[in-house]
């Protein structure tokens, strides 16, 4: 009880104590105060002290209610349109598990590669992988997945609510989650933040095309790609093993399925027209959440979901909240300048290590800071520069240290739940707790990192020469 | 995980640490102190056209300017920059350093506005509290400015070089 009692006043003394402290010459009062908050919001959730959802509240609340932001600034998320592509994804998925269709690619997907949840792992891992070059933008990528995803752990009796049964499901859910940030870094066209960060790098003096950028990222995605559910399957066991018998039963339960509803049809006809939206949005130039949104209302104008369905997804709406709270205020501090003084002042006390040295501890700060990021992007725009700047400055063949950051740039997206707005769709799911996102997220950082470190860098060294 | 949070705190601790310190200079009367730096800019554009291959924008930017040298007027600065660029006559704005204290340096800003050819100078106007009577001229150019999510822009300006002469008021305790 009073060890709980600390637990939850731990927060309060971070933010106070962060707060009083005296602010650090460089910074002005606003930005060090919402570092503050921030922090204490991150901090509560990491120690267990509150849900996501209390801490953000509480977070909004204090930076508004003390005018460290205003707050146009501290609600901006709730109409950010990355924010909102998630909270649409994730109500489609429902569409697609409440039409039968999700029951029928599951069953599909079971009958092909149902032996064991290490193959459901590699097909959903391999299938997003394959899928990725086409998706300039992986939060819709995520929500392409995430339907299969759920109707594969639903169609395989793992439910969030069933403290044993969920591992399959959370397992699955990470995997593919992970997934997305390893098939960013594998193809350059993968993510909205990679052409970004690639021009950056191009003012710095390096041309990176699709095929230079697949040559040098092949072999350390690969690899991490093929670690990953093997990883995942130790440090957070699905608790089942190889299933022989269910490939033949799923094929059995999808022969006595029959035809297509047409609810299936409807939702597969829209699904696919909302996927061949977000493939070519940029060429047709529709914005990839206003596909989501008109996906979204054709659902609705044909009955496929009802206003009924919506107002059960009251996850949905915790997701919204903490969401958008969590973007504004990462989103400020960004523009308030900490971000870029926190990485600047980092990457600028490295003078003096050898490059390699320096190299390394580049990368590495380069990740862990991201636990301060809601958005690839932001951190791309922020700090990609700052940090290969002062690596090539330091030593470093500049065509390492610009993969080494293009490729942690998507990678480290895992570290948290909020590290990247596809994540959000898989850890709303209710499939994990928060603190095993975070602590999955964190190991499976780790693993990414010394796989791109050690297979990586000598691969990109000696194919760049 | 906890471990990670303390090492997580510990990093931006250190990063808001005192910067290591090169010997501050005082200046002699009328001397002026020189320093350099770079600058981290997020903002707005809005641009319209003005004919053919050429456009007209207003700019609003802010981020954080880290300088350095022993006769910089401080550490670090959130600037703050608004302007309208032409891309035939080039650009001019104003801008507001605000230092920790919230104390404040004033300057206006000319110079190039085309992607090739981006050299801004600025001149100091004046300052508020330890920058009361401060005079003196930057200059820098842009790396990169490219446009982010949701309409953002953003830029990383190098090679900032400038120099200030304190004002009678700005006998403050060396930073």
């Amino acid at each position: 009880m009073t060890g709980q009692r600390l637990k939850r006043a731990a927060p309060f003394v971070v933010a106070l104590g962060i707060w009083f402290f005296p602010v650090p010459a460089g910074l002005t009062a606003p930005a060090w105060h919402l570092f503050a908050v921030f922090a204490a919001a991150i901090a509560s959730v990491l120690i267990g002290a509150f849900p996501l959802l209390t801490a953000s509240m509480l977070a909004v609340g204090a930076i508004v209610m003390t005018g460290t932001i205003k707050p146009e600034q501290a609600y901006s998320g709730f109409a950010n349109s990355s924010v909102l592509l998630v909270v649409i994804a994730f109500i489609v998925a429902q569409a697609v598990v409440k039409s039968g269709l999700g029951r029928r690619v599951s069953l599909f997907m079971v009958s092909r590669f149902g032996g064991s949840s290490l193959g459901l792992a590699y097909s959903l891992v391999l299938t997003d992988a394959a899928i990725a070059p086409a998706f300039p933008s992986n939060t819709a990528r995520g929500g392409v997945l995430f339907p299969i995803v759920l109707s594969v752990a639903q169609g395989a009796g793992s439910k969030p609510e069933d403290p044993e049964g969920r591992r399959l499901g959370g397992y699955l859910m990470f995997c593919s989650m992970a997934g997305l940030a390893v098939s960013s870094a594998l193809w350059m066209t993968a993510t909205s933040a990679n052409p970004i960060a690639v021009q950056i790098v191009q003012q710095a003096g390096l041309e990176i095309d699709f095929a230079k950028w697949l040559l040098a990222s092949a072999v350390p995605s690969l690899v991490a790609i093929l670690l990953l559910p093997l990883i995942v399957a130790k440090i957070f066991p699905p608790r089942v093993g190889k299933t022989p018998e269910a490939p033949a039963a799923a094929r059995t339960e999808l022969a006595g399925m029959g035809g297509m509803s047409r609810d299936e049809w409807i939702t597969a006809v829209t699904f696919l027209l909302m996927v061949a939206g977000w493939i070519f949005g940029n060429q047709l130039q529709l914005n990839t959440t206003s596909v989501a949104f008109m996906g979204f209302g054709v659902l609705l104008f044909l009955g496929v979901i009802t206003v009924d369905d919506i107002t059960k997804q009251g996850d949905t709406l915790v997701t919204f909240f903490w969401l958008a709270v969590l973007f504004a205020m990462s989103a400020q501090l960004n523009e308030l300048g900490f971000m870029g003084y926190v990485g600047e002042r980092l990457a600028s006390g490295l003078g003096g290590l050898s490059w390699t040295t320096m190299y390394v501890t580049l990368i590495v700060l380069y990740v862990l800071i991201h636990y301060m990021f809601v958005s690839q992007t932001s951190q791309v725009l922020a700090l990609f520069g700052v940090f290969l700047d002062v690596g090539t400055k330091g030593g470093v063949p500049l065509p390492l240290m610009a993969f080494g950051l293009l490729f942690a740039s998507s990678y480290f997206s895992v570290i948290t739940p909020q590290g990247g707005s596809q994540n959000i769709i898989f850890a709303a799911s209710g499939y994990l707790t928060q603190r095993e996102l975070y602590t999955l997220g964190a190991l499976i950082t780790l693993a990414f990192l010394a796989v791109y470190l050690l297979i990586g860098s000598p691969w990109v060294y000696f194919v760049m020469r | 995980m906890r471990c990670q949070l303390l090492l997580g705190l510990a990093f931006a601790a250190a990063a808001c640490g005192p910067a290591a310190e090169s010997p501050r200079r005082v200046a002699a009367p009328g001397e002026y102190l020189e320093f350099e730096g770079s600058w981290n800019a997020a903002g707005s554009r809005h641009t319209i056209p003005l004919g053919e291959n050429r456009r007209g924008s207003i700019v609003a930017l802010k981020g954080t300017m880290l300088l350095a040298g022993p006769g910089r007027p401080g550490v670090g600065f959130h600037a703050e920059v608004i302007g309208l660029v032409d891309s035939a006559t080039g650009f001019q704005g104003r801008s507001v350093w605000t230092d920790e204290r919230g104390d404040q340096l004033f300057s206006e800003l000319r110079g190039e506005g085309t992607a090739a050819k981006n050299r801004v100078t600025g001149t100091v106007l004046s300052g508020t509290g330890r920058y009361a009577g401060v005079t003196g001229s930057y200059e820098f150019s842009w790396q990169w400015v490219m446009d982010g999510e949701d309409g953002a822009v953003h830029g990383r300006a190098v090679d900032l070089k400038g120099r200030v002469r304190p004002g009678p008021a700005a006998a403050g305790p060396p930073r």
